[in-house]
């Protein structure tokens, strides 16, 4: 087999790569140009609403400047997980991007965009059949949880890429995928060993983060019938196995076995080999197919709307009353709006903002930052619930009190901010799929 | 012997998500003797873990000893689903403070 070069120009599109690391890793003549564009990272809110993850400013610039240099080569450009969750809103909005860069740089090619967004009746045929186990949520899907979802996507593996590929695909703006597939599919599709490609996916994905000084930036990979080549497209970075070894750890649970549709990829023979100073070879990994191909569905549910407030509290004998305060102001805010439900968070920064009930330092502050959250059945009720909060809390009395003007500190004018609908994750379970590309239409599109 | 900080003995402690429901940690130390000279003492293992921030042991999902990379891997159950109400670490990035002040006897 001839070696297969992928080019990833950084680890989520839109975050940026150098122009030099790009130029530069063109001139290694890869094959392809492959990103991802999307996660649950960023949390359930791009897939809930369908707003895209990063602007189309950042979008358009860099696909521009992608798509320019796949034209140029001669190779094809494939983004995976198009908007940040992939839903079917996001890669239409990702596709008309596309086109107006077709137009404006007066460039043909074909165009093939690939949805993954479920039917929530697909998914309940699958629940009544059995075919859908948990994941990791915790808890099995059911058919109330399915029709709560208002998006529900699943993770493509290689295969509709490589369809759309076969299909003669210049550029390909794919929905929900798993990170691995996107940069795996062409090599794959090319006749490569999917347990070398998926494994050199899963490093490549992330761009030039398995690299030194790691960053957002133009990552290579060179596919052989051996193993994988991996080297930063920048000059000012090298990869090292040290740091190779340390991305393989990163963001996942097991460093020895990585699942994806159809397969488990069997990384405990792998091993990390330096050469020369900036290049990294991998080897070893060992790909086992499952018995059942199964996809991995995200779906994301409407839980409200949310309005904050934000305040400092500098005051000692405050910050030494706040627990007994905020119990009491919620209890009152709650009783006050019943019966409509709320839900009241407060995030105490400087004390357990960030870990809550994980936090073990019990140590008393200087000054707290406070972070009153509502969120309602709507917009107007959770404002209105917020602002009962905050008000309540800035004149509120308590034994021992010196300063009684207000205990509140607010840095803006309105106190209450409304950041609209809340979404939160409704499935995270696997489901059965006919063949892995049954529940991934592909569109073409000759520009 | 005196007891270290495990930030003074690894180069890397981090955490991050693993999924919506998951936080993973990685310790990954500068070379094999110093990491064999931490992983050999045994107290970075899942039930000091989950003291550390005050869990039970069962929410340890899975523990690792990754001698390819010098590193050790310690995944827990989120005590809330990424995203959802109280969550206050959308990413998970900022949770590896008390592994990183487990202390280990080493000199």
């Amino acid at each position: 087999m001839a070696a297969i070069t992928v080019l990833t120009p950084t680890g989520t599109l839109g975050y940026g790569f150098g122009d030099e690391a790009l130029a530069r890793g063109m001139a290694l003549g890869p094959a392809v140009i492959a990103v991802d564009a999307g996660s649950t990272d960023p949390g359930p809110y791009y897939l809930g609403s369908g707003k895209p993850l990063v602007s189309d400013v950042s979008i358009k610039r860099e696909l521009t400047a992608l798509i320019r240099a796949g034209r140029q080569a001669g190779i094809p450009v494939i983004v995976g997980s198009a908007g940040g969750a992939g839903s079917g809103v996001q890669v239409d909005r990702t596709a008309a991007l596309v086109r107006a860069i077709a137009h404006e740089e007066g460039l043909s090619f074909r165009l093939a965009t690939i949805r993954s967004d479920i039917p929530v009746e697909r998914a309940k045929r699958a629940v009544a059949a059995g075919e859908i186990v948990d994941f990791e949520a915790g808890v099995p899907l059911t058919g109330e949880m399915l029709d709560e979802t208002v998006a529900l996507v699943a993770q493509m593996g290689h295969e509709p890429i490589c369809a759309a590929l076969e299909g003669g695909a210049d550029v390909i703006i794919a929905g929900r995928a798993c990170d691995d597939s996107v940069i795996a599919a062409f090599p794959i599709w090319r006749g490569a060993d999917p347990a070398l490609a998926i494994h050199m996916g899963k490093i490549l994905e992330c761009g030039a983060f398995s690299a030194e000084p790691f960053a957002m930036d133009v990552m290579l990979g060179t596919l052989d019938g051996d193993g994988f080549l991996l080297e930063p497209g920048s000059l000012a970075r090298r990869a090292s196995v040290k740091s190779v070894a340390a991305h393989s750890l990163y963001e996942r649970e097991n460093p020895f076995r990585q699942s994806g549709p159809g397969h488990e990829i069997d990384l405990s023979g792998c091993r990390f080999e330096q050469v020369g100073d900036r290049q990294v070879r991998v080897r070893g990994a060992r790909l086992v197919e499952t018995a059942d191909y199964r996809v991995k569905l995200e779906g994301a549910r409407l839980a409200g709307y949310r309005s904050i407030a934000i305040a400092g509290i500098r005051c000692p004998t405050t910050i030494r009353a706040l627990d007994g305060i905020l119990a009491d102001v919620r209890e009152k805010a709650l009783a006050y709006f019943a019966p409509a439900p709320l839900g009241v968070v407060f995030h105490v920064y400087g004390r357990d903002g960030v870990m809550k009930e994980l936090e073990p330092e019990t140590a008393v502050q200087r000054e707290v930052g406070l972070v009153i959250e509502v969120t309602a059945g709507d917009q107007e009720l959770a404002h209105a619930a917020c602002h009962q909060i905050s008000g309540a809390m800035l004149h509120y009395h308590y034994p021992g009190v010196v300063n009684t003007s207000g205990n509140l500190a607010f840095p803006y004018s309105p106190s209450d901010l409304d950041l609209g609908p809340v979404y939160e994750f409704s499935a995270y379970h696997l489901m059965k799929a006919d063949s892995p590309t049954e529940l991934f239409p592909i569109a073409y599109e000759d520009l | 012997m005196t007891d270290r900080l495990l930030k003074d003995l690894a180069d890397i402690v981090r955490s991050k998500n693993a999924g919506p429901y998951r936080i993973t940690f990685d310790i990954l130390f500068k070379d094999r003797e110093r990491y064999e000279a931490v992983r050999s003492t045994g107290v970075i293992r899942p039930e000091t873990v989950a003291a550390a921030y005050g869990i039970a042991v069962s929410e340890v999902s899975s523990f690792f000893e990754i001698d390819m990379a010098n590193a050790i891997k310690i995944t827990i159950r989120r005590p809330r689903a990424q995203g959802s109400s109280g969550d206050g670490d959308m990413y998970g990035c900022q949770h590896h403070v008390p592994l990183m002040l487990i202390r280990v006897p080493v000199a």
